[in-house]
């Protein structure tokens, strides 16, 4: 604590006030006041359907303008036949032998992906806190799927708590990234992810990914695979089929069908 | 450090001027940079947010103690450790403590500006350790020895072939100047350096007080390896680089990402504010932020230049200065260069030790228009000037130049005197005939105006001044004669 008493002496001096009297905090309440989010959380919630399926139209061009490549899941099923196309027909980088490892995660354990592999010589890894040996399967491994908590619609970015069984390695040390997004985690712009990280009980570690890893540093010519995934493939499950004819139709139905009860 | 380099402004800046590659690559790079972001200023919806960020980062240096006081309890409450280092050598002796309680072998490090600043790495090296830095640009940098030469793309100086010769020579792959082959050989080196190190070594880009984390941008990952994999973390920061709240923090970093590289986000943020807690399954063991003062307190103190400290470090200036974009990055001899580094540098290094770098600057104003904080570098570029032309006991600056303020003290007395002023001309014309050449112009001039007409010829005097010409030809012809009356009085 020394070091901090005489640095922040010299800056109260630097700043012309008395530099023995330390500045508690509470006396300046402006300082930390917390932005009012209140309305930004309401606009959240109070989303319908509808609006939804716009974030997802923006979100999906907006990720192929970054390189990343995007799937609109209806199921949890469409998403694993997904992932399973992706597990068999991508290449390992730094090996010669398919593993992938997964979070720890409700929604991806749905997909079973466990069994989906049962007569190919593919090992699948679950990113367990009490895995001794997790930092190695994730090095051996090709493909890392997470689910996302937050993504964010303006700037195609989804991001990623650390937490238990969802380490920060699965989604950086394979060469290929498949996230999984919930629509209903999907918000408008970065100011809403904030206001929702704000929620957050425990805020420790975090990480926005915005697209695949990158480098301009030759000659600014881009090329895709720097130090972080090579590949990310963004699939979001949206339970109703989202193209717009489908959707349309859907709305009609459901417009007919409810206009007896109303 | 570097036998590229010649440490001279002038040498270096001459080797600039005269090299076509560093020519083609800072056109390229002003084109689309600067312009770019010049044009995301324009079009902007919130034309208050550059604004409403620079009050706000004014309002935490009027507040700092107690803005860096909760970020420091926050990143302990998590199990952080938080070191304050007053100088360069007291945050290369904590750094250098950690790495050697930990029996560190090799060091990966996230491109820092802050380390380049206090120099850390020769000191680790000469404890044995192996520092390898993971941005690519960096580290083509440090395997050629050299230095970078602008603040986000430190190796736009060297082109794709001597960089397929230098990974030829460096890292015995076969030659190749195709970038994505050269970028997967740097892919797979690092990759293994960043898996097997025992520490890493970043920066901050911005700490964010009230959660206590610092943050990180990068494209390519390096830092969150960097932030991820070792077990032992030691991020170097600015005292001035904290802001207080989220929201605050949520500005900067857009303003940052856009300025940088015209990027909504950069493909990474990373945000950090302790080792990984006890259930989680990565990260590292232990987390040291070192909050670094290294003369900036100086800076925060003098109301003419507190204003510096806002920068965030975008390098949009570089991407805009006209003087930047001829001479390149090396002339400016500081991990910070371009139009900041023209007033960051001699603030934190010595204003006489780098007389030159403010010097250099035209003043145009560019840097402050496209400054994301809207940093008014030039008023400070000349306020540096000032202090040279003057001297300066609270910066410990000398006059520069003697002679020039002399030759500056007679020429107010002669333009503050008509009859002065045109005798001089009269002598001038008289004077200069011997050196003016066949194209008319002053090729030469004697002794000490001889740096005048060193890179470029001079016109002469001309045989009649404006007023001279403008009496003979039209003042008799002015309709208003009370005007008339008043060229009459000239
Ligand atoms: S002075 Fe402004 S433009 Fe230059 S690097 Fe700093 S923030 Fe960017």
């Amino acid at each position: 604590m020394d070091s901090q008493t005489a640095f922040m002496r010299n800056i109260r001096q630097s700043l012309g006030l008395a530099p023995d009297t330390e500045r508690p905090k509470r006396l300046f309440p402006a300082l930390f006041a917390k932005a009012d989010t209140a309305l930004i959380l309401q606009d959240i919630e109070n989303r319908t359907t509808e609006q939804q399926n716009e974030l997802v139209e923006i979100l999906q061009a907006n990720a192929l303008a970054l390189g990343v490549n995007i799937s609109i899941a209806g199921s949890h099923d469409e998403a694993a036949a997904i992932v399973v196309d992706l597990v068999r027909t991508k290449n390992p980088e730094f090996t010669h032998t398919k593993h992938i490892v997964h979070h720890d995660h409700p929604d991806l354990a749905t997909l079973q992906l466990w069994k989906r592999f049962s007569r190919e010589g593919i090992t699948v890894h679950t990113s367990f806190s009490a895995d001794q040996q997790l930092r190695e399967k994730t090095i051996a491994s090709f493909i890392g799927i997470t689910a996302a908590d937050i993504g964010v619609a303006d700037s195609a970015t989804f991001i990623q708590l650390t937490q238990p069984g969802r380490p920060r390695s699965t989604s950086l040390v394979p060469s290929i990234h498949i996230a999984f997004l919930k629509k209903e985690h999907l918000v408008a712009d970065l100011r809403e992810a904030y206001a929702l990280l704000r929620e957050k009980e425990r805020l420790d570690s975090f990480v926005f990914i915005t697209g695949p890893s990158k480098t301009a540093d030759i000659e600014a010519q881009m090329v895709h695979g720097a130090h972080g995934p090579r590949e990310v493939h963004l699939i979001v499950l949206s339970p109703p089929p989202i193209e717009k004819d489908v959707r349309e139709t859907q709305n009609l139905q459901h417009t007919e069908e409810q206009q007896p009860n109303s | 450090m570097s036998a590229t380099t010649p440490s001279n402004y002038r040498t270096a800046a001459t080797a600039g001027i005269a090299s076509p590659r560093l020519q083609k690559s800072l056109h390229g790079l002003q084109n689309r940079f600067g312009k770019g972001a010049m044009e995301i200023w324009a079009t902007m919806t919130d034309q208050e947010m550059r604004r409403r960020v620079k009050d706000a980062r004014m309002n935490t240096f009027a507040h700092l103690d107690i803005i860096l006081a909760e970020l420091a309890k926050n990143v302990r409450t998590r199990g952080g450790q938080v070191h304050f280092a007053a100088t360069a050598q007291d945050a290369i002796a904590y750094t250098l403590a950690v790495a050697k309680r930990h029996k560190v072998n090799r060091v990966v490090k996230g491109k820092s500006m802050t380390s380049m600043e206090i120099n850390i790495d020769p000191v680790l090296e000469d404890a044995g350790i192996e520092v390898v830095e993971t941005d690519l640009g960096e580290y083509i940098i440090q395997l050629a020895g050299d230095k970078p030469s602008h603040i986000i793309a430190p190796c736009i100086h060297l082109d794709r072939n001597q960089i397929g010769e230098l990974f030829e020579e460096k890292l015995g792959i076969d030659y190749t100047n195709d970038p994505p082959t050269l970028t997967m050989a740097a892919r797979r080196a690092l990759r293994e350096k960043m898996l097997t190190a025992e520490m890493g070594l970043t920066g901050c880009n911005l700490a964010c007080a009230e959660t206590g984390h610092i943050s990180l941008v990068s494209n390519e990952g390096n830092i969150r390896m960097t932030t991820t994999m070792p077990p032992v973390l030691v991020a170097l920061m600015g005292m001035e680089r904290v802001v207080a709240t989220l929201d605050e923090h949520r500005e900067a970093l857009q303003l940052l990402t856009q300025a940088a590289a015209l990027q909504k986000l950069s493909t990474y943020v990373s945000f950090l504010g302790g080792p990984a807690a006890e259930d989680d399954p990565d990260g590292p063991k232990e987390f040291h932020l070192v909050i670094i003062d290294n003369g900036r307190s100086k800076i925060l103190a003098d109301p003419e230049f507190r204003e510096v400290l806002a920068c965030i470090r975008c390098g949009a200036c570089l991407n805009i200065c006209p003087v930047y974009g001829k001479i390149g990055g090396h002339a400016y001899n500081s991990p910070y260069c371009g139009p900041i580094g023209g007033v960051v540098t001699p603030l934190l290094d010595g204003i006489n030790k780098h007389a030159d770098l403010c010097k250099g600057e035209t003043l145009c104003g560019a840097c402050k228009d496209i400054c994301p904080v809207e940093n008014d570098l030039p008023r400070m570029l000349a306020a540096l000037r000032h202090k040279l032309a003057y001297g300066s006991d609270l910066w410990n600056t000398s006059q520069h130049s003697p002679a020039e303020a002399y030759v500056y003290s007679f020429w107010k007395i002669v333009i503050g005197n008509p009859r002065f002023f045109r005798l001089m001309l009269r002598t001038g014309r008289f004077l200069q005939r011997p050196f003016v050449r066949k194209n008319k112009m002053v090729r030469k001039m004697l002794g000490f105006a001889g740096g005048w007409t060193k890179g470029r010829d001079l016109p002469p005097l001309a045989r009649q001044t404006f007023a001279e010409l403008w009496k003979e030809k039209y003042a008799a012809t002015r309709p208003n004669p009370i005007e008339g009356q008043n060229e009459e009085g000239n």
